[in-house]
């Protein structure tokens, strides 16, 4: 008789420890890829904080040599102020927040297109090209948009990454346990028009 | 990403000058190698030069990009490598720097090497002097003797004293580990062996091994 009781509640405890071990390394599994994203997207906010950074100076520097292109300008300041009120903010989760994380997306590729458009209008301007300040400006700005595009790249890496574990079967239940915390994480998609080069108009 | 076609990443470097387009004379090469080798003996700083031929229509930023996170240029933890791609037949040139000397050689400076040292001399077809004049300018902004911002910014971390908790925490650890050493030699010794083998610092006697830093894209490139 004892016998018969002890050997169903053994079996029975045996799975529930087996089934716990699962759930802890699943969902440890779970938090690290998080993490790993969480981190490559304050990385991604890092270099647009530094664009966002580079544009007063820019914006001083071709006033000066191109003073009646005022509408680029505005356009330019005002994608800049767009910027950072959509900021996510340090350490905020992009996942939790799909509108936010697209009105960021769409804020920053607004100030991207505002900015090719005033490298454009400074094609007019070669004396202004030719000073060292304005050179070295516009390197910054290329070299802060590669970095922008290398981030973006690798935090959708790290997002893929935890979206497949979270999306896999076993794991899925876990996740979906969670709520929103450990929802499928956006990506960054190419910018709309972002194949073809703004057209010269004169 | 678009890493589907052009020419594919190669396999880390062996030394710290890689020349496979032959633009260099031998001699030179050999020389530039022996510095940079030096260097990093010295400083612990990669610096790395490596020219090829083409990438196979990738933009060289992407493509360099993708090659110093393969090679892991640069100390762990520091992030201070830095490379310089050539691409004899495209006619490019990228300085790769990794986060850790951003500090030292940022977007402008790199872009400068490039446009005001390289570029007029590899317009000459002067491929030895326009490297050697990069290589010559990058490790003294690197290193700061250029007189210009950040002289001496992260030396190789020095260990200050411990503590009188950080000693008794050895000390356990010591004991621990002796205590391991009677109960589960091989496990012991083992573990020993990971320990000393993880730490391989001054390793790489050989050739160029990177260390596992890492870049995100700042640097410059340009054209000739």
């Amino acid at each position: 008789m004892k016998k018969f009781l002890l050997g169903p509640v053994g079996i029975l405890i045996g799975l529930v420890v087996v089934l716990g071990l699962w759930v802890m390394s699943a969902y440890n599994g779970l938090v690290s890829l998080d993490q790993k994203a969480l981190s490559q997207w304050a990385q991604v906010e890092n270099v647009y904080q530094r664009r966002a950074d580079l544009v007063p100076n820019l914006v001083e520097t071709v006033k000066g040599a191109a003073a009646f292109e005022k509408d680029t300008f505005t356009a330019v300041t005002e994608a800049r102020a767009k910027v950072g009120q959509v900021s996510l903010g340090g350490g905020a989760n992009p996942a939790a927040n799909p509108e936010a994380f697209a009105k960021f997306q769409q804020a920053q590729d607004g100030l991207s297109s505002a900015l090719s458009r005033l490298l454009v209008v400074v094609e007019k301007y070669p004396e202004l090209k030719a000073t060292q300040n304005f050179r070295d400006l516009q390197v910054q700005l290329e070299s802060t948009e590669n970095r922008i595009t290398v981030e973006r790249m690798r935090f959708n890496e790290a997002a893929q990454a935890f979206n497949t574990k979270r999306m896999r079967f076993p794991t899925v239940i876990i996740a979906n346990f969670l709520g929103t915390r450990y929802q499928e994480k956006a990506y960054f998609k190419a910018q709309a028009g972002a194949e073809t080069a703004p057209k010269v108009q004169f | 990403m678009q890493a589907q076609s052009g020419t594919p990443i190669p396999a880390p470097p062996q030394r710290w000058l890689t020349d496979a387009a032959g633009m260099l004379s031998p001699q030179v090469a050999e020389q530039l190698d022996a510095r940079l080798q030096a260097y990093e003996q010295s400083s612990g700083r990669q610096v790395v030069v490596y020219i090829d031929k083409t990438t196979g229509g990738i933009p060289i930023e992407d493509w360099g990009v993708k090659a110093f996170e393969s090679w892991r240029v640069g100390r762990k933890g520091l992030d201070d490598g830095l490379v310089m791609f050539v691409m004899a037949e495209d006619h490019r040139v990228r300085i790769e720097v990794g986060y850790g000397l951003e500090g030292q050689v940022p977007d402008a400076v790199a872009s400068r090497i490039i446009n005001d040292e390289m570029v007029p001399r590899l317009q000459q077809g002067d491929s030895d002097g326009a490297v050697a004049a990069a290589v010559d300018r990058l490790l003294a902004v690197i290193s700061g003797d250029s007189g210009a911002t950040g002289g001496g910014q992260v030396p190789p971390p020095a260990s200050p004293p411990l503590t009188w908790f950080q000693k008794i925490l050895v000390g356990m650890a010591i004991l621990g580990f002796l205590i391991l050493l009677i109960t589960n030699p091989s496990l012991a010794l083992y573990l020993l062996f990971t320990i000393l083998s993880g730490g391989r610092g001054g390793g790489g006697r050989g050739g160029f091994s990177g260390g596992g830093g890492r870049s995100g894209g700042g640097g410059a490139s340009g054209s000739w």
